[in-house]
């Protein structure tokens, strides 16, 4: 068993699927239940293709990092193809495609590679919000995915071109040996910029209000949590085994970031659709993943892109579904929603208040060890910064769950569907689970934090 | 007002890129990049797995990777988990043009003018020397510059010709799919078949040869013709897609 | 030289994609970076006095100087991929004719 099959399967099935095209919805349910299965019979290695070894050829990297991220991203896309593959038949190829490309996204261990699995995650990323029925929104999604992708390019060969090497663990050694911190600076900036361009981050996020806002039962979800998930974990991979900072640069990025993070929760606040307020936490959250990279924690990292992929499926899912069959996403629509639905509403509010930061939830531990850690570091701005968001987030939320738990006439009537309830229900559950019993999710952090800095850029 | 704004942007920035790289000691000017120092030495030495000495034209056997272009070797042996990726972006460009502007029942656009009957029937000579030339060029990708990309989008080009100046033309779409299909599975099994039977993903089974002879380099004429049949059949896919509309 | 116009190339697109409402001519602008970003990465491997990196019965022996062939092989993957994009572009501009009866953006008015 080798990982590559991870990448390899996916893209012979879609190759296959275009022949039977009333198969391919079970071709793609199989292939990526399958995909989950085998991740557990995988040994940690790095994977050489092609017998030339690295830096010369190509390899993949399995390491205790891509592990969990593989199982993160391939679980939430299984389970969002379960729910919503019955109504979006056609599109079943291009989701096998985006299987294979994200895979190769979170195991490519060589930065020309990571390029051109970007692409074809971000082709099939076009493809899948032409669900959406709005030509403008995706043409200017591809256009603003292009010239991140272009720009990323042109940082990687002024890299080349000082360094000599495209493989990642190579590139880190190089950069180390020679000392130079403000000659790489501008290179990782168009590198950082290319990517976050993807992950919604502040200049460059006006593509997000046109997808996410008139989204579907398909599209939102994968956009807003798988997509944003492998960014934010190749983000992870790259600030903190790849870069070296100059101290100007960090007080670049760092702005860049917090200004992400504070425009999206004012804009979030200032919200009167519920599709709207969800897709601006979203960028928020993006900034803070961002954020915790920068400063080098990774194991706190991970889990934190962990628990905002599963409680933004568990919110989208449920949005997306009550403004499919209403025709509007408005609060004033969704008033008094969850009074028939309790189950669907328990889960909901169990997601929004994990996105806060509330006691006995995921959400909680991380951001409570995350304040610790930077506060052991001295660093006073950071933190300030989080909190005043997470009352903001916490005064926004709260007012949309009391507007649609409030009872009144005129009841707006939803049906949630069997598989939908059960899977919010599970994962809301596992939610709760882990952040009450929190001591394995501590260990795996520190766990992370040790094995990545004393490796270092031998990946 | 906000196109000056955009203009003394664009200034900016490409005043402050030209800054960067002339202040980095370590970006080589422009003719004096120093090509011992980087990867590609070794693929031009092919000294990845051992070094073999000098390499001479039609008397070299069996080094580890035959193309006599060394650039082939790049794209085909030592990366070519990039290009399965890059075909991979095709494959999937194509089909989102024919969800996009697909449906059941079609014919040709209608247009305001109408070719004459000389171009249609002097496009028919035309088309079998460019698919020739096509053909030839994804052949011979080891040993000219070339290879199945721009072999590939040369067939395209001649179902174009018979596009443009036949009004009435329509290829047949099924066999194009028939055929992209086979052309990118037989690519992935070849890669799983070097899994199973090497011991690497996309290994080159076959012997190399002698160096610059027509039968050398493994596997790797084979993959481009398979390439070459796949890019061909995806674009000429795509030119259908565009010039065809609903039939009422 | 060479590497000055890659760089006016490439401002020349990004310009055009900053001011223009046109999708046509944004499509245009994009492929104008494209080609400025392809001709950047190749400008990276040229050698002066290099010969292209194919052994022919001229140039027999691998003792002589080639220019950098690996940028050549990455330009490759990366106009591939810029024509697939494009054609994705296009498709999505036929539908958005279709859809609003006009290619300004500014005509468009809804969102």
């Amino acid at each position: 068993m080798s990982a590559i099959l991870l990448i390899a399967i996916p893209l012979l099935a879609a190759f296959i699927s275009i022949l039977f095209k009333k198969a391919s919805p079970y071709i793609l349910l199989f292939v990526s239940f399958g995909s989950v299965i085998i991740l557990g019979y995988l040994p940690l290695e790095t994977i050489t293709i092609g017998g030339f070894s690295a830096p010369y050829g190509i390899n993949l990297v399995l390491d205790q990092y891509s592990l969990i991220a593989l199982y993160v991203v391939d679980t939430l896309f299984f389970l969002i193809v379960a729910i919503a593959c019955v109504k979006y038949k056609k599109i079943s190829t291009v989701l096998l495609v985006a299987l294979a490309g994200l895979n190769g996204i979170l195991l490519t261990g060589d930065l020309f590679n990571l390029f051109v699995f970007i692409e074809v995650s971000g082709i099939a990323a076009y493809l899948i919000t032409t669900t959406n029925k709005k030509p403008l929104a995706t043409f200017n999604y591809l256009v603003a995915g292009t010239v991140g992708s272009s720009l990323y390019l042109l940082g990687l060969i002024i890299l080349y071109a000082m360094f000599g090497t495209l493989n990642m663990a190579d590139m880190s050694a190089n950069i180390a040996s020679s000392g130079l911190t403000t000659a790489v600076a501008f290179p990782f900036l168009l590198m950082f910029i290319g990517l976050g361009v993807e992950a919604k981050l502040l200049p460059f996020n006006s593509w997000a209000k046109g997808i996410l806002a008139h989204s579907n039962k398909l599209t939102g979800p994968m956009i807003a949590s798988v997509y944003a998930a492998a960014i934010g974990f190749v983000f992870g991979r790259l600030l903190t085994s790849v870069f070296v900072f100059s101290d100007k640069l960090g007080l670049i990025l760092t702005i860049i970031v917090i200004a992400t993070i504070v425009a999206g929760e004012a804009m979030a606040f200032a919200s009167g659709k519920v599709r709207e307020i969800l897709l601006f936490s979203s960028i928020a959250q993006s900034g803070l993943v961002v954020l915790i990279f920068l400063q080098g924690f990774v194991g706190w990292g991970v889990f934190l892109i962990v628990a905002n992929a599963a409680g933004k499926l568990i919110l989208f899912m449920i949005a997306n579904h009550a403004s499919d069959e209403l025709g509007t996403d408005e609060v004033k629509a969704f008033k008094g929603l969850f009074v028939n639905n309790k189950v669907i509403g328990l889960a909901f509010t169990v997601a929004s208040l994990s996105a806060i930061g509330l006691p006995m939830f995921l959400g909680f531990v991380v951001k409570m060890n995350i304040l610790g850690d930077l506060f052991a570091t001295g660093d006073y701005l950071i933190p300030a910064v989080i909190l005043i968001t997470s009352i903001v987030e916490g005064i926004y939320f709260v007012r949309l769950l009391m507007k649609l738990w409030y009872k009144e006439d005129n009841l707006p009537v939803v049906q949630y569907e069997f598989v939908l309830k059960y899977v919010v229900v599970v994962l809301a559950v596992l939610i709760m689970l882990f952040g009450v019993y929190s001591a394995p999710v501590e260990t795996t952090a520190n766990d992370i934090d040790a094995n990545t800095i004393v490796e270092g850029g031998n990946l | 007002m906000k196109n000056f704004l955009a203009l003394v942007f664009t200034l900016f920035l490409g005043f402050m890129i030209i800054t960067a790289l002339s202040n980095n000691e370590a970006f080589p000017k422009y003719g004096e990049a120093d090509v011992s120092t980087r990867v590609s030495q070794k693929y031009l030495d092919r000294s990845v797995n051992g070094n073999p000495g000098e390499i001479i034209f039609r008397e070299a056997t069996n080094l580890e990777s035959g193309p006599a272009n060394t650039v082939t070797a790049i794209v085909a042996d030592y990366r070519s988990f990039d290009t399965l990726g890059e075909v991979t972006v095709l494959f999937i460009s194509s089909l989102g043009v024919a969800l996009l502007l697909g449906s059941t029942k079609q014919r040709r656009m209608e247009l305001d003018f109408h070719p004459n009957f000389m171009l249609k029937v002097g496009s028919r000579a035309l088309f079998g020397i460019i698919l020739m030339t096509g053909i030839y060029i994804s052949i011979h990708g080891h040993l000219t510059p070339g290879g199945g990309f721009p072999g590939g989008t040369m067939i395209a080009s001649s179902m174009l010709l018979l596009y443009l100046a036949d009004d009435e033309f329509r290829a047949k779409i099924k066999g194009f799919k028939i055929l992209e299909s086979a052309a990118g599975s037989a690519y992935v099994i070849i890669g799983l078949l070097g899994l199973l039977i090497g011991s690497y993903f996309l290994e080159n089974l076959l012997n190399n040869g002698v160096l610059g002879y027509l039968f050398s380099a493994g596997m790797i004429p084979i993959i481009y013709v398979l390439i070459g049949l796949k890019v061909g059949s995806e674009i000429s896919g795509v030119i259908d897609n565009f010039l065809t509309e609903e039939s009422v | 030289m060479l590497q000055y116009a890659a760089i006016v190339l490439l401002m020349l697109g990004l310009y055009g994609l900053l001011t223009q409402r046109n999708i046509i001519k944004i499509i245009i602008s994009l492929n104008i970076l494209e080609i400025g970003l392809n001709l950047f990465i190749v400008s990276v491997g040229f050698v002066d006095g290099g010969l292209a990196p194919i052994f022919t019965s001229v140039n027999n022996s691998s003792n002589l100087v080639f220019v950098d062939p690996l940028p050549q092989a990455l330009v490759l993957t990366a106009i591939v991929i810029g024509v697939g994009t494009t054609a994705l572009g296009l498709a999505l501009a036929k539908n958005i004719y279709q859809k609003y009866g006009t290619f300004e953006i500014d005509e468009m008015g809804e969102e």
